[in-house]
């Protein structure tokens, strides 16, 4: 089954007893789309990435991703699905070759398929000659690295990616764009959660700003400049006047003390 | 259930035993069929023991008389074979306990990668299943061996080919108990690993206390009455019929017997408790398998932070030893690989315990041996305690060693920091230690006193020499393992303190040998009087000894410091 939406999510809310870390969140992502979360620290981001891959379930609303509730049938969704996580979380005492093997094995792809691709990413992304080196002794960019290719190996059809630029070199970071928007061109969908406002400024087609558990805004860039009534600002400036951080000066001053 | 899935997350499973072997990190190669090498040797060892328990049976019942007195070869075979489950199931709860306290200890994790499409159901049994690699699987495999080799030779091959099965069916229950207990301790741990507050740290000390408690008093039990154990187990096994994990035992004392009925109802009901326990891990792990305590925290409602000197600001630290000893404190009760100090107090603990459970010894010992468990009580943990901590507490700055180069900290205040936070937990342990020790044996007030005193007298200097085999010895890599001393410093440091720990003790030899040896010294009288002078010596012996070594640990951080300026 196809669907023109790949995440729909309705009046969603997750609250862990008195904490609500989710309020009451609608959004719909279309097919195709790189979309970018942004929000503070505790805003609920990761919640939410995590509430997709039903890894946490919602106390109330429904989620639907690639046309499957997330509740009905998990395990559907993750075959579809590549994620990264913000830490590179990976068997560290496995071989990078090993933990490739390992992603492709899970994900059933034929064995001289996933030799093909696994080469290949090993090489676009430089690290062809430490293959067989356990991940423990790897930078924390190779290990990035790993990460990003097991997500990618399976061809997903939804990429979730928590921070996926973070400690990689400037090289591989353009890589990793560049084949994002080649994903896109093929209909893959992307959420990435991101810091770095640069980025989600560049690479996103939509950006939404959580803030204390609900979007505070969604829309393009042009949209949220609208929005912000900022015409001919950045990301970073709209950011800071959406979520109510913006006047820093006072800070600022009060540490020069 | 897809098993393709299992099998992947198996092999996984059994790489990560190069967790606890250490093994090179780069240009890593496995080596085929050599890494299952336990497993073929545990069968040869299986096969030989089968062969040689054949020979020496054949021998005794050639006898004739021998023959006569002994029950037919059949029946003290299946006897036999009916305790081989619990055996079995026993061996193999202590065996991946064992691996599981391993594993806690280390960096990595080998927690399955929660986004990739795996069932519980498959996650749960690659993991019930991987329990057993190693040690209890080797186990299995050895008994099943010797179990069919021996059979075939007297023709008891068919009781043989069932009584393999249910040491499988036993293995994977106990393994099954285990993986329940390791999800619930995931649960306990990951509720407090994030919290800092005074409660938790309270929580997670206790709650290791009791488990190494609990675990050490069944493991103590089973090694050293393992005679006794198999000959009851048969027996006992029938007579606690209702406690689900003999039933393995309890089927096969009917198959063997030829009592079918009974043995088709314990096959129904061992097959329904082992598919219970595994459907209780399953839950268990799909509930707090991924237990992660919400990042999100509340700040309390007008809240604003403000340095506080602390109660050790009032004891006359500054405030940089003062914030070294807090990180130190925090750091043992938080950090999951230092809780194995936590062991030793409990290993010095044990014995004497079971001594007085008469457990480990006759109760028609001398009361010789009881002077000496007592000694061990009072004086062998917070010594012990002490060096340890004086070894470990350079090496477990680790890699966030930097910090303390970068940082405004002079090697006084180094060391002041850390020999303060050696002895303050040694005391508490000494405290510990010796009222259980009161409890136990009920010693006079006057050797209570003195073993108070002496066990001071050890802290001190053990600690100060442990702390100068710390700095020599330190080891910040913690790429696996955090090690925190290099091995030979670490035996090094064993053998001064030990010579250290006998001259302190010196004074004190005549009371210890009329205590062993009465009439021996006769010509020292032990009175009251001279006792208090030995004391009072053993603390001057002591005192210089701490003395003589803290010069040497201020010299060692200054020169530990100066290093990285090079």
């Amino acid at each position: 089954m196809t669907s023109t939406n790949a995440v729909v999510l309705r009046d969603v809310t997750k609250r862990y007893n008195e904490i609500v870390a989710v309020n009451n969140i609608n959004l719909t992502i279309p097919t195709g789309e790189i979309f970018a979360l942004l929000g503070p620290n505790g805003s609920g981001k990761s919640t939410t990435l995590k509430m997709l891959l039903s890894l946490l379930q919602p106390t109330a609303g429904s989620i639907n991703v690639l046309g499957i509730d997330v509740q009905k049938d998990p395990v559907a969704i993750k075959k579809q699905v590549g994620y990264v996580p913000e830490a590179p979380d990976v068997y560290e005492f496995l071989t990078g070759l090993e933990y490739l093997d390992f992603i492709g094995d899970i994900y059933s792809i034929p064995t001289a398929e996933k030799q093909k691709r696994i080469n290949e990413y090993l090489k676009a992304l430089q690290l062809e000659g430490r293959e067989g080196d356990m991940i423990n002794s790897y930078s924390d960019g190779m290990k990035k690295k790993i990460s990003l290719i097991s997500a990618f190996l399976h061809r997903p059809k939804l990429l979730i990616l928590d921070e996926p630029l973070n400690a990689l070199d400037p090289r591989s970071a353009r890589i990793v764009k560049d084949y994002l928007f080649s994903l896109k061109q093929q209909g893959i969908t992307t959420i990435l959660s991101t810091h770095v406002l640069e980025i989600a400024e560049a690479v996103c087609d939509r950006i939404g700003i959580m803030y204390q558990g609900k979007i505070l805004a969604l829309g393009s860039m042009s949209e949220l400049r609208q929005e912000a009534s900022l015409p001919s600002s950045g990301l970073e400036e709209i950011f800071l006047k959406l979520t109510g951080t913006g006047d820093l000066k006072p800070v600022v001053e009060e540490l020069l003390k | 259930m897809n098993w393709k899935n299992v099998l992947y997350l198996l092999r996984v499973e059994r790489k990560s035993g190069r967790l606890l072997r250490g093994v090179k990190t780069t240009r890593y190669r496995e080596r085929g069929i050599i890494a299952y090498w336990p497993y073929w040797v545990s069968a040869i060892i299986g096969i030989s023991g089968g062969l040689i328990a054949n020979f020496i049976v054949t021998a005794i019942y050639a006898d004739a008389t021998a023959s006569t007195l002994l029950p037919p070869l059949s029946e003290a075979t299946l006897s036999f074979f009916v305790s081989l489950p619990t055996l079995i199931l026993i061996l193999s709860v202590v065996l991946t306990m064992l691996q599981q306290i391993q594993l806690a200890g280390l960096k990595a994790t080998k927690v399955v990668n929660y986004w990739l499409p795996i069932t519980w159901q498959e996650h749960t049994l690659a993991s019930i299943l991987a329990n057993l690699f190693g040690l209890p699987f080797a186990t299995v495999i050895a008994f099943s061996f010797g179990t069919i080799v021996f059979a075939a030779l007297n023709g008891l091959i068919f009781s043989a080919l069932i009584t393999t099965l249910a040491l499988f069916g036993a293995a994977f229950m106990a393994s099954a108990t285990t993986e329940i207990v390791r999800v619930l301790q995931v649960r306990f741990t990951g509720a407090v690993y994030k919290s800092s507050g005074k409660a938790a740290v309270w929580v997670r000390f206790i709650g290791t206390l009791i488990f190494f408690l609990a675990f050490y008093i069944i493991y103590f039990s089973i090694t050293q009455g393992t005679t006794q154990f198999i000959q009851g187990l048969a027996a006992a096994q029938n007579a606690v019929w209702f406690v689900p994990f003999v039933w393995l035992g309890v089927t096969l004392f009917y198959l063997l017997n030829g009592i079918v009925v009974e043995g088709v109802i314990f096959i129904a009901l061992s097959a329904l408790f082992i598919t219970a326990l595994y459907y209780l891990a399953i839950a268990l792990n799909r509930r707090f398998g991924l237990y992660e305590p919400p990042a999100i925290t509340v700040q309390t409602h007008g809240t604003v932070y403000k340095p506080k000197s602390g109660i050790l600001g009032k004891l006359g630290f500054s405030s940089v030893e003062a914030a070294l000893i807090r990180k130190d404190v925090r750091s043992f009760t938080r950090r999951r690989e230092l809780i194995s100090v936590f062991i030793i107090p409990i290993v010095f603990i044990i014995l004497p315990i079971m001594q007085s459970l008469n457990i480990t010894s006759n109760p028609d010992a001398p009361s010789q041996i009881s002077a000496f468990f007592m000694g061990m009580v009072f004086l062998m943990p917070p010594a012990f305690m002490s060096m340890i901590l004086g070894n470990m507490l350079i090496g477990e700055e680790g890699q966030a060693v930097w910090r303390i180069y970068a940082s405004p900290i002079s090697p006084k205040n180094l060391v002041k920091s850390k020999f303060f936070f050696q002895i303050l937990f040694s005391v508490i342990i000494l405290f510990i230690t010796g009222t259980a020790g009161i409890i136990i044996y009920h010693p006079s007030i006057r050797i209570v006193i003195v073993a108070f005193l002496e066990g001071l007298f050890l802290i001190l200097p053990l600690g100060s020499i442990g702390l100068t085999f710390g700095f020599k010895g330190a080891d910040f890599s913690a790429s696996r393992r955090a090690r925190m001393i290099r091995q030979q410093w670490s035996l090094i440091s064993l053998v001064v303190c030990f010579v250290a720990g006998v001259g302190i003790l010196a004074p004190l030899l005549p009371y210890i040998i009329n205590s062993f040896l009465p009439g021996f010294l006769i010509s020292i009288p032990t009175s009251n009087l001279n006792l208090t002078i030995s004391v009072v010596i053993s603390g001057v012996i002591a005192t210089v000894i701490s003395a003589i070594f803290y010069k040497i640990n201020i010299n060692s951080a200054a020169e530990l410091i100066r290093k990285a300026e090079v």
